[in-house]
């Protein structure tokens, strides 16, 4: 008997390969790109396209650590707050004479704390869902960044920090370059270490993976403090591309960044996904929104979109592929398990 | 066991039972000590205010309640009472002679829809209520955008008639507050004495054993984001007629009140408890700091920060009494 | 009309790539215990589920009384009086005694619709008082034990008037006292004409109690036996289909020296003053009804919960251990006792379970070698000889003594001293638990101190060398393998408590 064996029986199917999830949505991206190019001339434009990325990669940085986020089962709906939280006491010190250097320290520093917050409520009263915490850390974090700033705006930061939001590396926008280190990062942390493999092994099954030592609590506040930290790093380069801030910037990110690690694939019930999934859907809603408001499509009725795309992002999975149908999953045989 | 054992039960122990009481108490001293502090506070015209304000806070509370005892949650009803709001108003300006209470149905029924969509997603596909409503709260805002095409409705544009839903009065009492008080007897009565309310505290508390107990959990699931939604509708046309304007952003956000006004009354997070009375009281205590942080000289921009705070310290202080209840029946135990 | 009261005939039931059940067959006389037996996954449950209406037949007929019914759903069972009290108590906790009781069948006013209160109040008490409990109906279900919570579910069955009680596993949960009383209940029940199916992996339970035996194995229908016509050994080999024959291959060990001591334990609520030793080789049994405190201890000791006093000693030297990874680190393994719940990663490889715990050992500072990974797993696969076709199979795919197996090879990843075994065997089918005992065996004569908790009688007596008996979370006895009786351990797990002490604690429950 070969233990080593993989599983050759069925062997190595196309048809396997290609419905994965990340093959649909690639689909689906070039099917948005057909119809957009299709529809306005300018889409396909190097120079439009170039600056609808650098105007939608700000929220994709905190995508990263809400993939492992969602893997663990868990959600943090607190991360826009955080944003905003972050960027108003960065341009608020600064503004108090805090060179920007260490206005940008304290940025990435609050939004670490943040998320630890976070983390250390979740697990310390393990009776609270994650849900529940982090609504209302969201309100919190948020409403201090009214107290600081009340309704002003505080801007007219030094000319470098522009770099950050608008400039420019071999003709790559910095943003994106940032964007794409920070993702290869969190794919080799999430598939490629005992960490991530760790973080799957909570998803799945959480008290197995306490019996079987590993270190639940601990995982779970690196990971929320991470989210954090990444939404202090969407407020600098937000910030940045804004040149001012206020306290209502980020308001609703949470639901753009949800749906795209939902419609990346990665299941809410924890455990399943992957991050290149995630990456993928940041583009495609990132395109789709930059091909809608080319056709002017209204800013409202993208909101509608991007809620639909959400609700169907989750509601795809439910439906099983069964022979050539598609065949509604009977929620009578599957078990009943709802916790917020 | 020894006489002195079974007295010391944990003090979490004795909060739990008197919860209410000491929500009530909580209140009168927070209401002393306001009017120490500024005596407009117990005016006629505040207290008014200030109860009008609190009918429709927890009209949407008590359809909230419903929601989180069966262990889900509804982001979405700010959106919802938007576009009702909205609908309703555009419906009476368009239409002056429409009688008020034909206005108040189409905003139910809006609002009705609105739930019974949720429901269906979240019922039929077993969508995460958080998601769900995120993603509805979406659509419904948006489609309020889309319908006022950005332009608010404002007082003087809505006929009389339809203002003085909000400051009319029926037998005595204002009809907000009627309206309000009908809905606390309807739902005490429905949840506590027919058999499709006790269904929802069963689906709750072990949906497992309710499904195995014949109960239909989709339905009962179904049914509470449909109050839900009905509520919303509800008090999305109240809402407009007592601020005589509706516009797109209109109660942007009060989900939050709505959660903590039940957090704060004792609904537990995890499902299965929570009480009409306890909702009321947590409503009233929402109510009373909202009205009066603005008249102690409360910024209005802390107060978005303060409500976080509520809500966290009394999820908090739940969870830790819970625990003190559970350590009490631990060390009632014979070891 | 039919000499029967139930008969199901060719029932099959097929679940995507699952035959659950083929073509069963099964006859419930009026007033009959009837014990249905069958290892774990041989149909029983869905069996159950078929009869209560949680699941529909794909083939076969039902038949009520003699006449054909078709029972789609739970309320056409409930109506025909069919009621089922399930393993694992399935109760609403925060819903009153009265309201449990009356769920699905509550009392209302015709014209109404209005919820009686009073009178289900009254009924309630009635049925309790009858079943000889002595709690409030009005007080929440989540404030009252296990046994109490079962009686409720009787008292449930019985307020629909049902004709046939379904237990599932009733007893699993109880002490042998609460045993008694429920096997006292069931009597009663049948005296006044009510039919039982009782399904149980006790052998005690089903003699004590049942007249007619069926055996289901591998989702078929054996044979179904009076009593008294057929013997344990030969019902064994209905349920397994092969004999047993050395079921205990327990090995002389070298017993060396003290390895794990620990000394005046407690933890609030659930034990207090536990003290006992182990030695390298030794097999201590720990042992005493469900209830007594033994996981506690054990899980105390590996780090899950907080100890409140106490101290504990590794080889020698006293210990302080926060959490499990600690207490693996320090040398101290444990196999919980639910190895669906706590062991595995279902959806996972045999492969990423098996080094799920040590897996920064078969990494490069932190980055995952799955080369070194599939090598160690597949070494202690068969090392194991875990049945598989290969180890990237998932966990999910094998039967309960393989999934058993992965679990003991995840313990053996890690360098132990101490390994604290929770009912090894549980849920697992006969022929494989002499394959584990085997690998315990093997496990005391390579020099672990092993520490098995168990509340199978045959199987402490017959594996340990030593064996501790807990009752009520104190330490009440310590036995050497010679005075090792049933009897001893019986009357060291359960010395009644006086009357007077009784009524105080059930008092104290019911508030």
């Amino acid at each position: 008997m070969d233990l080593l064996r993989r599983d050759n029986e069925k062997g190595f199917s196309w048809k396997g390969f290609f419905l994965q999830w990340e093959w649909m949505l690639i689909l689906i991206f070039l099917l948005v790109t057909a119809i957009n190019s299709y529809l306005s001339p300018y889409y396909l434009n190097y120079d439009n396209l170039r600056d609808a990325t650098m105007t939608f990669l700000d929220k994709a940085f905190i995508v990263l650590p809400m993939v492992l986020i969602i893997i663990l089962a868990d959600i943090d709906i607190s991360v826009a707050s955080t944003v905003a939280l972050s960027a108003v006491v960065m341009a608020d010190l600064y503004a108090m004479g805090v060179p920007m250097e260490v206005a940008i320290l304290i940025c990435l520093a609050v939004g670490a704390l943040c998320g630890f917050i976070n983390g250390w409520l979740i697990v310390r009263f393990k009776e609270l869902s994650a849900v529940i915490v982090t609504l209302a850390t969201m309100i919190i974090y948020r409403g201090i960044a009214y107290m600081m700033l009340e309704d002003q705006a505080v801007g007219q930061f030094p000319e470098w920090f522009k770099f950050l939001g608008w400039g420019y590396v071999f003709g790559i926008p910095f943003i994106l370059i940032a964007f794409v280190v920070c993702a290869i990062a969190f794919a080799l942390l999430l598939h490629k270490t005992t960490f991530g493999r760790r973080i799957y092994a909570i998803g799945n099954n959480p008290t197995a993976s306490r019996f079987s030592g590993v270190q639940v609590d601990r995982i779970k506040i690196i990971v929320f403090t991470l989210a954090g930290l990444m939404a202090a790093v969407t407020a600098l380069f937000l910030t940045s591309r804004m040149g001012s801030t206020r306290p209502n910037v980020a308001t609703g990110y949470e639901l753009d960044v949800i749906a795209m690690v939902v419609l990346g694939g990665i299941s809410t019930a924890g455990g399943k996904g992957r991050m290149i999934g995630a990456v993928i859907a940041v583009f495609l809603i990132g395109y789709l929104r930059y091909g809608l408001g080319l056709i002017n499509i209204p800013a409202q009725a993208l909101l509608i979109i991007i809620g639909l795309l959400l609700i169907g992002a989750v509601m795809v999975p439910k439906l099983k592929i069964r022979g050539s149908g598609w065949r509604k999953a009977k929620p009578a045989d599957a078990p009943v398990k709802r916790a917020l | 066991m020894t006489q002195k054992d079974r007295n010391s039960s944990t003090w979490s122990a004795k909060i739990a039972r008197f919860r209410e009481a000491g929500l009530l108490g909580f209140i009168l001293v927070l209401s002393v000590i306001v009017q120490f502090r500024n005596p407009s506070f117990l005016t006629i015209e505040n207290i008014s205010d200030m109860v009008t304000n609190t009918a429709i806070l927890s009209i949407l509370a008590v359809g909230m309640m419903l929601v989180i005892v069966t262990r889900g949650i509804d982001l979405s009803i700010g959106a919802t009472l938007a576009l009702s709001g909205m609908i309703a108003a555009q419906t009476v300006v368009a239409n002056p002679e429409l009688h008020p209470v034909l206005a108040i149905l189409l905003g139910t029924c809006i609002g009705l829809i609105c739930g019974m969509v949720l429901g269906w997603l979240v019922a039929r596909f077993g969508i995460l209520p958080i998601i769900a409503s995120l993603g509805m709260m979406n659509v419904f805002r948006g489609l309020t955008f889309m319908v006022s095409d950005g332009k608010w409705v404002s007082a003087h544009q809505m006929p009389a008639s339809f203002k003085a839903i909000a400051t009319s009065s029926l037998l005595g009492i204002n009809t907000l507050i009627m309206i309000a008080i009908i809905i606390y007897v309807v739902s005490y009565y429905f949840i506590n004495h027919t058999r499709t309310g006790r269904q929802i505290y069963a689906v709750g508390s072990n949906p497992d054993s309710a499904q195995i107990s014949g109960i239909n959990n989709g339905r009962i699931l179904w049914l509470v984001y449909s109050i839900m939604g009905g509520l919303s509708g509800l008090s999305g046309v109240l809402w407009v007629s007592k601020f005589a304007s509706a516009q797109g952003d209109t109660a942007m956000g009060y989900e939050l009140s709505v959660i903590a006004a039940c957090v704060l009354g004792g609904v537990s997070i995890a499902g299965g408890s929570g009480k009409i009375s306890g909702v009321i009281l947590g409503s009233i205590l929402l109510g009373i700091l909202n009205n009066a942080l603005p008249l102690i000289n409360v910024s209005p921009f802390w107060q978005m920060g303060i409500q976080g705070g509520i809500i966290l310290i009394a999820v908090l202080i739940n969870a830790v009494v819970k625990r003190g209840v559970d350590r009490n029946h631990l060390m009632r135990r014979n070891v | 009309m039919s000499e029967y009261v139930l008969e199901l005939r060719g029932i099959t039931k097929t679940f995507p790539g699952v035959r659950a059940l083929d073509h069963v067959h099964f006859q419930l006389k009026k007033g009959q215990i009837h014990a249905l037996m069958g290892e774990n996954g041989a149909g029983k449950s869905t069996f159950i589920k078929i009869i209560t209406g949680v699941h529909r037949p794909d083939e076969g007929e039902i038949y009520f009384q003699g006449e054909r019914v078709d029972i789609n759903h739970p309320k056409d069972a409930q109506q025909l009086g069919i009621a089922a009290i399930y393993q694992h108590v399935t109760c609403f906790p925060d819903l009153s005694v009265t309201e449990n009781i009356f769920m699905g069948h509550e009392k209302i006013d015709k014209g109404t619709k209005r919820l009686l209160w009073k009178q289900m109040h009254q009924e309630a008490q009635v049925l309790l008082t009858e079943l000889g409990a002595d709690f409030d109906p009005k007080t929440q279900m989540g404030a009252l034990s296990v046994a109490q919570q079962q009686i409720v579910e009787i008292a449930k069955a019985l307020s629909t008037n049902a004709k046939i009680i379904i237990m599932d596993e009733p007893t699993a949960a109880l002490t042998k006292r609460e045993s008694e009383e429920l096997y006292r209940i069931t009597e009663q029940l049948r005296d006044r004409g009510v039919s039982v199916i009782f399904i149980s992996h006790r052998f005690e339970d089903m003699y004590r109690l049942a007249s007619q035996v069926t055996v289901f194995r591998d989702s078929r229908y054996i044979g179904s036996w009076a009593i008294n016509e057929i013997s344990q050994e030969d019902l064994i080999v209905a349920m397994v289909g092969r004999e047993i024959t050395q079921l205990f291959p327990k090995k002389a060990a070298q017993i060396g020296e003290e390895v794990l001591r620990v000394d005046g334990l407690g933890r609030t609520g659930y034990f207090k003053n536990v003290s006992f030793t182990l030695h390298r080789g030794e097999i201590l049994g720990l042992t005493g009804l469900v209830g007594a405190g033994r996981s506690e201890v054990c899980q105390a000791i590996f780090g899950l919960d907080a100890l409140d006093a106490g101290k504990v000693f590794l080889k020698g030297k006293e210990i302080h251990i926060d959490n499990p990874l600690q207490a693996m680190e320090l040398g101290i393994g444990y196999l919980p006792e639910d190895r669906q719940k706590q062991g595995l990663v279902l959806p996972w490889s045999i492969s990423s379970n098996i080094t799920l715990p040590a897996i920064g050992k078969y990494a490069k500072k932190g980055w995952l070698s799955r080369h070194k990974e599939d090598e160690a797993a597949k070494t202690l696969a068969q090392k194991l000889q875990v049945k598989a076709r290969s180890i990237y199979d998932p966990v999910s795919s094998l039967s309960g003594g393989n999934q058993q197996k992965v679990v003991f090879a995840k313990l053996l990843t890690a360098q132990l001293d101490v390994i604290i075994l929770d009912e090894p065997t549980k849920g697992v089918d006969v022929g494989a638990k002499s394959a584990i005992y085997e690998i315990i065996s093997d496990l005391a004569s390579q020099g672990y101190g092993i520490l098995l908790v168990s509340s199978e009688m045959p199987e402490v007596i017959g594996m340990s060398d030593r064996i501790v008996v807990m009752r009520e979370g104190r330490v009440t006895a310590v036995l050497d393998r010679e005075e090792a009786t049933q009897e001893a351990i019986l009357e060291a797990s359960m010395v009644s408590i006086s009357p007077r002490n009784r009524e105080q604690i059930a008092e104290a429950r019911m508030i």
